[in-house]
């Protein structure tokens, strides 16, 4: 592109002879380095379209999902790991992991269950009746896959193994607390 | 101002000279409008800010909370304020560049005032939750009728000046505002068809997956021929007008603003990303907006280039600064377009900040700053007396530039990083932040310092405001109004005297641009030229969606909402919960594991309108139903922060106080039934059905521990549509289940 930049006298840009309230337009060529880009856009958007090589939407969306899928499963064990109902009793006098427990408890299980345990939408964990059972793996496989169809969240999705056998353990650490708004006992008596 | 304009050389010397003067006084109306709209438009936008960094500021008012105040926020500041600009620019450049007055002062008047009212009437019904709950298309239908009459009378009024204007050929500028103002009629009309069900309620009469399309072919075109090519013509005019010197090129501006009105029409379907919307139609507009890109940065060249040999201008003039940093922010933003529209970018952009970003450069930088340096150069010329400081607009300058960098920083921030915790998982392959309150409150330091940025640049809108007022306030007691002498325009056109050789051959003849000269004196058939390229653009896709039935398989299992959902479905559109909801689910590995399978074209088909939303502030809902019983839903209307302790979500106590009008019911079961949608029985009975499902409701929900009033409360509609949703397809296996 020649230097057209010089304005008064000699090698200057033509200007057009028209005029609109006193605005005028020069005669300047396109530059080159945009018709460039705009002939490479056309161009990346035909090779787009016919799908050739990387450049395209290859398979297509669901495919890719499919695909991604795929390659995750394969990844993860077929079946989680559980952990044995003993190590579970065992946390639950723990002071330590009670502790993480409750920290996990209050953030997602005491909208539902109550700060207490005493229950509110969901049922009273402080009393010794159980709906789904109240043995060390059964607590730990109801908040694992939780009860869709009364709104309890699957909460492995969520949780680590690690944080759901602390919440399991706080959980049964409160058996035979005295929450301050109990719900009526849900489910069958369970002794430990 | 030349008072006198001499026959261009070459016209006949009988020409009959006229005398006539200019209408300053419907730009100055426009100019007023403009600073007062703005301010409000801006003030309503720091009130939704500081409600997603502290939801405190939605008060205990429902008419105030962020889902019906943000509609209010985008409205006012892409048609009030941008709107009012574009109005007084365009008033004021159309006549001078056609040597004649507005067609009809009459006409003028009825587009200011007209439009004012309209405006007003957004203001009052957007926060009473009327809407159709497509965005920028909000406004009810009594509403849009009225802004298709302004729109008409205005674009009546622009033609009949056309038709008499005593300057042969049509400058650029009035190209930019040719398109604009056609493509908007069409656009308006087109995408707000919709199916009255009372004063102020209707549904469109697309559905689901067309819906979608039709919105975003509306939607990113109200961004390109409201904000983009209006404030083009505003360019051509101002920016030459104020650097004093010729416009860079020519024959650029003919290539860019054809291969920009052809090619923008086509972009919509790119905010659809990996939605239900078939694939074809997600790559056209991709593709379409990667061709943008060059047309789009035509208008910065020749912008910014009209400036060459003029740049120490640029030191000294703070209006030249405001155009500067316009034109900068516009080829910014006009690059990052075409860069969010590849599917990969998009697929972590979409549905977060980032969007809110980008658009965000464009009306601060873009349509903000071409609009002050506009206004500060207007102020002499049509308050006669100089403009009362300087100084304040070289202060207004730069805070408002540091505003808008230290909003748009944080605000992509929040963007990239929302959208990357959204799509981690960990080394056991579960996702990193599964609680999605987490991917929020991440944010909020972010919305503070948004806050700041926004704060600096209402500061510069006071000082824009305190300069107009002082400018107005030393005005002369009767304005001048200059006499214009020039010739009529002679019936037949005489050639100009061609001082150039004629070029040989057929490309350079071409490319001398003689036939767009040709065009350029027919108004007429440019304003129909400019019609078919917008509309054959626009059925190449609008056809092929609404035809092919291949696009939506259908799905045995997907039924009508009951007539309680539907009330429910529609407090759901009244409150604007889709602002901060979608309900459109990814086909990406970290979309489903969080909300479930992929959301499916054949679930909408309902959808009178699609509420697929387009941010996540809150979790999708397109899987909502059956996952939580519903006195989760009851506590958590009531006040959010009960379940989840760092919500942002407002509170909605009133849906447990207010009764359901059941009656009315009636009325929306029997639109949805005229657009289609298969109601049977319930045309007969709506108002008993839902009667009847409410009491099961609300009886469950006392059995589950909860309140016992509610069986004719408002709560129990909402309930009930969201436990419906995405429950049609439940046959299908999904991921989410209970281990055998």
């Amino acid at each position: 592109m020649a230097d057209q930049t010089n304005e008064s006298g000699g090698e200057g840009p033509r200007l057009l002879e028209h005029e609109y309230d006193g605005i005028r337009e020069y005669d300047n060529p396109m530059p080159g380095w945009w018709l460039l880009t705009f002939a490479g856009t056309v161009i990346f958007s035909v090779i787009y379209l016919f799908n050739v090589g990387p450049v395209g939407n290859g398979k297509g969306r669901i495919a890719d999902y499919e695909a991604e899928m795929a390659t995750a499963a394969a990844l993860q064990p077929a079946t989680p790991s559980r952990p044995a109902a003993a190590a579970l009793l065992a946390m639950a006098s723990d002071e330590e992991a009670v502790e993480e427990g409750e920290e996990v408890y209050q953030s997602y299980c005491a909208s539902c269950h109550g700060p207490d345990g005493g229950g509110l939408i969901g049922p009273n964990l402080a009393d010794a009746n159980w709906i789904h059972g109240g043995s060390p793996d059964s607590v730990y496989n109801t908040i694992a896959v939780g009860v869709l169809a009364k709104g309890m969240p699957p909460w492995e999705k969520s949780l680590t193994p690690k944080q759901m056998s602390e919440v399991t353990a706080y959980v049964l650490s409160l058996r035979g607390t005295s929450p301050t708004n109990p719900k009526p006992p849900e489910g069958e008596p369970y002794t430990p | 101002m030349s008072a006198t304009v001499l026959p261009p050389s070459g016209a006949v010397a009988s020409a009959r000279l006229e005398s006539f003067s200019y209408d300053d006084d419907i730009v100055r109306k426009f100019l007023w409008a403009t600073f007062i709209w703005g301010l409000v438009g801006m003030l309503v936008g720091l009130w939704i800010a500081l409600q997603l960094a502290n939801p405190i500021f939605n008060t205990s008012l429902e008419w105030l909370s962020f889902g019906r105040l943000r509609p209010l926020h985008t409205n006012a500041v892409i048609f009030a304020f941008a709107g009012n600009a574009f109005f007084c620019g365009a008033y004021y450049s159309t006549q001078r560049l056609l040597k004649a007055r507005m067609f009809s002062d009459f006409l003028s008047r009825f587009h200011f005032w007209g439009w004012q009212a309209i405006i007003v009437a957004a203001a009052i019904t957007l926060p009473l939750g009327f809407t159709q709950a497509k965005e920028y298309a909000e406004l009810e239908w009594p509403i849009d009728i009225a802004i298709a009459v302004v729109w008409v009378g205005f674009a009546i009024n622009f033609v009949g000046t056309m038709l008499r204007r005593r300057e042969r050929h049509l400058y650029v500028a009035l190209w930019f505002y040719i398109a604009s103002i056609v493509t908007v009629a069409i656009l308006h009309i087109f995408n707000n068809l919709s199916m009255p069900a009372g004063l102020f309620k209707s549904y469109s009469i697309y559905a689901g997956v067309q819906d979608a399309f039709m919105q975003w072919w509306y939607g990113h075109n109200a961004v390109a021929f409201f904000l983009t090519t209006p404030f083009l013509g505003l360019m051509y005019y101002f920016m030459p007008k104020a650097a004093d010197g010729p416009v860079f090129s020519y024959k650029l501006s003919i290539l860019h603003f054809w291969s920009l009105v052809f090619l923008y029409i086509w972009a919509g379907p790119h905010h659809l990303h990996y939605t239900a919307l078939p694939e074809w139609a997600s790559t056209v507009g991709m593709l379409f907006s990667v061709m943008l890109w060059a047309p789009s940065w035509g208008g910065m060249i020749n912008g910014l280039l009209t400036l060459r040999g003029a740049w120490h201008k640029v030191a000294d003039d703070p209006i030249l600064k405001f155009f500067v940093l316009a034109i900068t922010a516009y080829g910014m933003s006009t690059f990052e377009g075409p860069l969010l529209s590849i599917k990969s970018v998009n697929s972590l952009a979409h549905y977060t900040d980032w969007i809110i970003a980008h658009v965000h450069t464009g009306a601060l930088g873009w349509n903000g700053f071409l609009t002050f340096g506009m206004v500060y150069w207007l102020l002499p010329r049509l308050f006669q007396t100089p403009v009362y400081s300087k100084r304040l607009m070289e202060l207004h300058f730069w805070i408002a530039s540091f505003g808008i960098l230290l909003y748009v920083v944080a605000i992509y921030s929040a963007g990239v990083t929302q959208g990357l915790m959204w799509r981690a998982f960990d080394a056991t392959g579960r996702l990193a932040y599964p609680d999605f309150v987490e991917t929020v409150v991440r944010l909020l330091p972010m919305y503070w310092l948004r806050v700041a940025g926004g704060s600096m640049y209402i500061i510069g809108m006071l000082l824009f405001g305190w300069n107009i007022f002082m400018t107005w306030r030393r005005r002369p007691a009767t304005y001048v109004v200059p006499v214009i002498t020039a010739p009529a325009l002679e019936k037949r056109y005489v050639p100009e005297v061609v001082t150039t050789p004629r070029p040989v051959g057929v490309w350079a003849r071409f490319a001398a641009a003689g036939w767009h000269r040709t065009w350029e004196r027919m108004p007429i058939t440019f304003t129909v030229l400019t019609v078919l390229a917008v509309v054959v653009a626009s059925l190449f896709e609008i056809l092929p969606t609404f035809l092919i039935k291949s696009n939506v398989p259908t799905i045995a299992s997907v039924k009508p909402y009951t007539p309680l959902e539907l009330a429910g479905r529609d407090m759901y559109i009244a409150e604007g919960c889709f602002n901060c909801h979608s309900q459109m689910i990814r086909p990406f590995r970290h979309e489903t594991e969080r909300f479930g399978e992929y959301s499916k074209p054949g679930e909408s088909v309902y959808e009178h309108p699609f509420l697929w939303g387009s941010r996540r502030i809150g979790p999708d809902l397109a899987r909502i139903g059956g996952k939580y019983p519903h006195l989760w839903h009851v506590r958590h209307f009531n006040e959010p922060t009960s379940i989840t302790a760092r919500s942002i979500m407002p509170a909605y106590p009133h849906f447990l106080t207010k009764t359901i009008d059941f009656e009315e019911i009636q009325s929306r079961v029997d639109a949805m039934a005229m657009l289609g949608v298969p109601y049977g029985d319930a045309v007969n009975r709506a108002p008993q059905m839902a009667r009847e499902q409410a009491t099961e409701i609300a009886a469950e929900i006392e059995r589950q521990g909860g309140p016992s009033d509610l069986a004719d409360k408002q709560i129990v509609a909402m309930v009930a549509y969201m436990q419906r949703l995405g429950m049609d397809i439940k046959a299908i296996p999904t991921t989410v289940g209970v281990r055998p």
